[in-house]
C-alpha cells in the first residue's frame, strides 16, 4: 500500500472510532432529552384555577379564601359565555324548524367542547367522574380545549389516492349570522381571566395518591410499590448473594462442582426476564401458594432471583480484591478462618460490595417483565407494610407501560407518563451515580493505601 | 469452621443452580403438557397464531422469525459500531476521557427497558411515521458517506497495484476522487429512494431494532473492550515496531487476536436482544406475520417475549388450557436459546482465556 493510503485510513479509522463514540453520547442525549424536559411539566407547569379548585376541594390544600376568591373572579369571566350560549338556545327554540333541526346538535356540540374547556355548566347536577366535575386543570390542556371549541375537525377525501387528510375548518362559519358569534373572539380573548393560568411547581405529583385513572393527582401508590419491591428484591437477595460469593472466594476449591455452580450463576443471568416472571407465576403463586394471588411478596423473590447473578458477581470481585495480606495477618493474630472473613475481610469489600448491591437496586426498580404477572395491578392504593404479603401494587414500570399503550385517554395524559418515566430514570440513575461515585472513591481508596 | 458451616455455606451458594434447575422445571414441565396437546408440527412450521379461534391454531413460526428479525437488525446496527467504539475506549482515547465515556455506557446500560420502549412508542414512532422518508435518507447520507469514501480509497488501492511506484502516486488521488463521487452519486440515489418511502405506522421492526440497539450497544462494547484490553501490549508493539499504523495494528493483529472475546460480546448482545420484552412489546406493531420480503424492517412484527407478556393476562384465567400452556412453550424456546448462546460464550471465552494465556 502507498503510504498516503495508509495514513488516511489510519486517520479515518481514527475518526470512526470517535464518531462512534460520540453517536453513543448522541443516543444517550437523544433518549433522555425529551423524557427530562416533558417529565419536569408533570412537575412544574402552568396551573390553572381548576387546579387549585381541585387541590382545594380533594387534597385540602391551598387558602381558602384565596381559592374561592379566584374561583369567583373566573366564574364572572365566564358568565357572557354561558350567557350567550343561553340566549342563543333561547333564540333557536324560536326559529323555524328547518333551522332549529340544523342549530340544535350543533349547539350541543358546542356545549359540549365548552364544558371540556370550562368544566361542567354552573347549576347542573355534580357529575361523578372527577375528570367531568373540573375544567382542564393545565394550561396545555386548555389549549387543546379551546382548539376543540374553535375548529371543527373534519377529513377532506377530494384526492381519491390518498388517504384522508385531517382539516380544522373554524367552527364560527358555523354560527355565521347569529347572535354567537361573538362567542368565539370572547373566548380566544378571555381564556386567561376565565381560567387563570400561573405557573406551579406540583412536588405533590411524587407524593400524592392518583384520583380517577391518572387523570388527577399524582404518582404514589407506584413509587411506594417500586421501592417495596425493590427493597424486598435486596432484602432475599443480598444476603444470598454475599454469602455465596463468600464461599466462591474463600472457600470453594477449583473443583467440577465449583466450575458448575458457576456456570448455573451465568446461566441465571442469561434467563430472560419474562421468563422470570412466567417462573414466578408458576412456581411462587402456583405452587409455592406463597401468596393467594399476585402480591409485593411474589414479585420481591421474582426480582431477587433475577438480580442474584449481579450481587454474586459484584460481591465477587469485591471480596477477591481484599488483598492477601489483610487475610494473613487477621489469620497470624490467632484469628478463625469465618472470623478473618467476617471481621476483616467482609468490611474491607464493603464498598465494593454495596456498589454491587446500588447497582442491582437499580435493575430490579425498573424490571417490568418479571413482575406483570407476579406482583403488578394498574390502580391500587397505597399499601401498608403489612399488606405487602398479600397484596399486588402498582409500580411504576408496569404503570407506565399500562398509561401509555392501555389507558382510556392516552393523549391527555402524556404529563404523567413522562412524569412516570423521569420519576422512574431519575431514581435508577440516582442510584446509579451512587454506585459509580462509591466505586470512585474505592479506587481512590485501594490506591491510596496502596502507596 | 466445622464441616456443618461449610455445607451450610455450599447449600446457600448453590441457591442460583437450583434456581436454574427449578426454572428448567417448571417451564419445561408446562411446555410438554403443549406438546403433548398439539405437537411440535404445528408449532415450529405454521405461521398461523389465532390462539382465540375455534379450533385455536397456535404456529409460532411468524413469531420466532420475528424474534429473529429484530435481533439480527439489532446485531447489524449495534456489533459493528460497539467494536468500532470498543477499540476506540481501548486505544484511541487518552485515559482521561476513558473515565468519562465509560459512565455514559453504564448509564445507557442502567436506563429501565420500560423508558426505552416508551421513547419508542411515544417519540420515535410518531416521528417516523410522520418523516419516515427523510430519517431514513438521512440515514443512508450518515452511513453511505464515509463508506463510500472508505470504498474509494481501498478500490483505488486495488485498481492501482499492477503499476509501478510513480504511477501509482500520480493517478492514486484522481482515481480516488474519480471513485468516490461514482459512489456518492449511488449513494446520492439510495438516499432518494429511502427518502420516498412511506413508513404506514411507527410501530415496526426497524423501531425496535434500533432501540435493541442501542440497549445492546453497552453489553457489546463492555466485553470486547475488556477483549480487546486482555490481548497484551507485547503484541502491540510488536505490530508498531514492524512498521504498522495504528489501524493496521488493530485491524491485522489486535482484533484476530480478540476474535473470540468480541464473538463472546456479539453473543451476549444477542442474548440480551432476544431476552428483551418491553420494547419489543410496545413498539414493534404486535402483528403475527412474516414480512414481505423476510428481511422488511419497516413492516410490524411479533416477537416471543411480547407474546408471552401481552397473552398471559388472559391465558392466566384459563390455566391448563393449551392457550396457556402454548406461552411455555415458547419461553422453553427462550430458554433454549439463551443456554445455547451461553454455553457458547462461555466456551468461546475459554478459548479465548487459553489463546492468550496458555497459548
Amino acid at each position: 500500500m502507498i503510504s498516503g493510503t495508509r495514513k488516511v485510513i489510519d486517520k479515518y479509522f481514527s475518526v470512526a472510532g470517535v464518531a462512534s463514540i460520540l453517536l453513543m453520547a448522541a443516543a444517550l442525549v437523544v433518549l433522555l432529552t425529551p423524557i427530562i424536559y416533558r417529565g419536569s411539566k408533570a412537575f412544574i407547569f402552568r396551573a390553572t384555577v381548576e387546579h387549585r379548585r381541585f387541590m382545594l376541594e380533594k387534597f385540602e390544600r391551598g387558602n381558602r379564601d384565596d381559592v374561592e376568591g379566584e374561583v369567583a373572579e373566573a366564574r364572572q369571566a365566564r358568565e357572557p359565555v354561558y350567557a350567550m350560549v343561553d340566549a342563543f338556545r333561547k333564540d333557536v327554540a324560536s326559529m323555524g324548524f328547518v333551522e332549529r333541526r340544523k342549530y340544535a346538535p350543533l349547539v350541543d356540540e358546542l356545549d359540549a367542547g365548552l364544558t371540556r374547556l370550562l368544566g361542567p355548566w354552573p347549576g347542573t347536577q355534580r357529575p361523578v367522574l372527577i375528570r367531568e366535575q373540573y375544567g382542564p386543570t393545565r394550561w396545555d390542556r386548555a389549549q387543546v380545549a379551546l382548539h376543540e371549541v374553535l375548529y371543527v375537525e373534519g377529513y377532506d377525501y377530494s384526492d381519491p389516492t390518498r388517504m384522508g387528510t385531517k382539516v380544522y375548518t373554524p367552527r364560527i362559519e358555523e354560527f355565521r349570522g347569529t347572535s354567537l358569534e361573538p362567542l368565539f373572539g370572547y373566548l380566544e380573548e378571555h381564556l386567561d381571566d376565565m381560567l387563570h393560568p400561573r405557573l406551579t411547581a406540583y412536588w405533590g405529583f411524587l407524593f400524592d395518591p392518583s384520583m380517577d385513572a391518572h387523570m388527577f393527582g399524582g404518582i404514589w401508590p407506584e413509587v411506594l410499590g417500586t421501592v417495596y419491591l425493590t427493597l424486598g428484591a435486596m432484602l432475599f437477595a443480598v444476603p444470598f448473594g454475599v454469602i455465596a460469593a463468600i464461599y466462591l472466594v474463600e472457600y470453594a476449591g477449583e473443583g467440577h462442582l465449583i466450575g458448575l455452580l458457576r456456570v448455573c450463576v451465568s446461566t441465571l443471568a442469561g434467563v430472560p426476564s419474562i421468563v422470570f416472571g412466567l417462573f414466578g407465576l408458576a412456581f411462587f403463586i402456583n405452587t409455592m401458594h406463597v401468596s393467594p394471588s399476585k402480591s409485593v411478596l411474589a414479585g420481591s423473590l421474582t426480582l431477587a432471583l433475577l438480580v442474584l447473578p449481579t450481587i454474586i458477581r459484584a460481591s465477587e470481585e469485591a471480596v477477591r480484591a481484599v488483598p492477601h495480606t489483610y487475610r494473613e495477618a487477621a489469620l497470624g493474630l490467632g484469628a478463625s478462618k469465618w472470623r478473618a472473613t467476617v471481621r476483616v475481610i467482609l468490611p474491607a469489600a464493603l464498598p465494593g460490595i454495596l456498589t454491587g448491591i446500588v447497582i442491582s437496586m437499580g435493575r430490579a426498580a425498573g424490571e417490568t417483565a418479571p413482575i406483570i404477572f407476579t406482583a403488578a395491578v394498574s390502580v391500587g392504593k397505597p399499601l401498608a407494610l403489612w399488606q405487602t404479603l398479600t397484596e399486588a401494587t402498582p409500580a411504576l414500570p408496569w404503570n407506565i407501560y399500562n398509561l401509555c399503550t392501555e389507558h382510556e385517554a392516552v393523549d391527555e395524559i402524556r404529563h404523567v407518563q413522562f412524569g412516570m418515566v423521569l420519576a422512574l430514570v431519575a431514581l435508577v440513575l440516582l442510584l446509579n451515580l451512587s454506585a459509580i461515585v462509591l466505586r470512585a472513591r474505592l479506587m481512590g481508596k485501594l490506591r491510596g493505601s496502596a502507596s | 469452621m466445622s464441616l456443618f458451616g461449610q455445607l451450610l455455606l455450599l447449600l446457600i451458594t448453590s441457591t442460583s443452580a437450583v434456581a436454574v434447575l427449578l426454572i428448567v422445571v417448571f417451564i419445561v414441565k408446562d411446555a410438554v403438557v403443549f406438546f403433548k396437546m398439539c405437537g411440535f408440527k404445528e408449532f415450529l412450521t405454521s405461521t398461523r397464531w389465532y390462539p382465540t379461534g375455534e379450533p385455536a391454531e397456535f404456529g409460532t413460526l411468524a413469531i420466532i422469525v420475528g424474534s429473529g428479525l429484530v435481533t439480527l437488525g439489532s446485531a447489524a446496527f449495534a456489533v459493528p459500531l460497539g467494536v468500532v467504539a470498543a477499540m476506540c475506549l481501548s486505544d484511541l482515547l487518552p485515559f482521561s476521557v476513558r473515565q468519562i465515556v465509560k459512565p455514559v455506557i453504564e448509564v445507557l446500560a442502567s436506563i429501565p427497558s420500560v423508558a426505552y420502549g416508551f421513547f419508542a412508542l411515544v417519540i420515535l414512532a410518531p416521528m417516523m411515521q410522520e418523516q419516515g422518508g427523510r430519517l431514513l435518507a438521512i440515514a443512508t447520507w450518515a452511513a453511505g458517506a464515509p463508506a463510500a469514501l472508505l470504498f474509494s480509497l481501498l478500490m483505488a488501492e486495488v485498481l492501482l497495484r499492477p503499476c509501478s511506484e510513480s504511477q501509482r502516486r500520480r493517478f492514486r488521488w484522481p482515481t480516488v476522487l474519480v471513485l468516490g463521487v461514482a459512489a456518492l452519486i449511488l449513494v446520492y440515489f439510495a438516499a432518494g429512494a429511502a427518502g420516498r418511502l412511506q413508513i404506514p405506522s411507527g410501530a415496526n421492526a426497524l423501531n425496535v431494532s434500533i432501540i435493541l440497539g442501542v440497549m445492546v450497544l453497552p453489553t457489546v462494547v463492555s466485553v470486547s473492550e475488556d477483549a480487546l484490553q486482555a490481548v497484551g501490549r507485547e503484541l502491540r508493539e510488536a505490530g508498531y515496531a514492524c512498521g504498522a499504523t495504528r489501524a493496521e495494528m488493530m485491524f491485522r493483529i489486535v482484533l484476530p487476536a480478540a476474535s473470540s472475546g468480541i464473538c463472546a460480546a456479539v453473543i451476549l448482545g444477542i442474548m440480551r436482544a432476544v431476552g428483551e420484552t418491553m420494547v419489543v412489546w410496545m413498539a414493534s406493531g404486535n402483528a403475527a406475520q412474516i414480512p414481505k420480503p423476510w428481511f422488511n424492517l419497516l413492516e410490524p412484527v411479533r416477537t416471543l417475549t411480547a407474546t408471552i407478556a401481552g397473552d398471559m393476562g388472559e391465558a392466566d384465567h384459563v390455566t391448563g388450557s393449551a392457550r396457556y400452556h402454548v406461552l411455555f412453550a415458547m419461553a422453553a424456546c427462550l430458554l433454549t436459546v439463551s443456554f445455547i448462546c451461553n454455553l457458547a460464550s462461555e466456551y468461546v471465552m475459554r478459548r479465548q482465556r487459553r489463546k492468550l494465556h496458555g497459548g
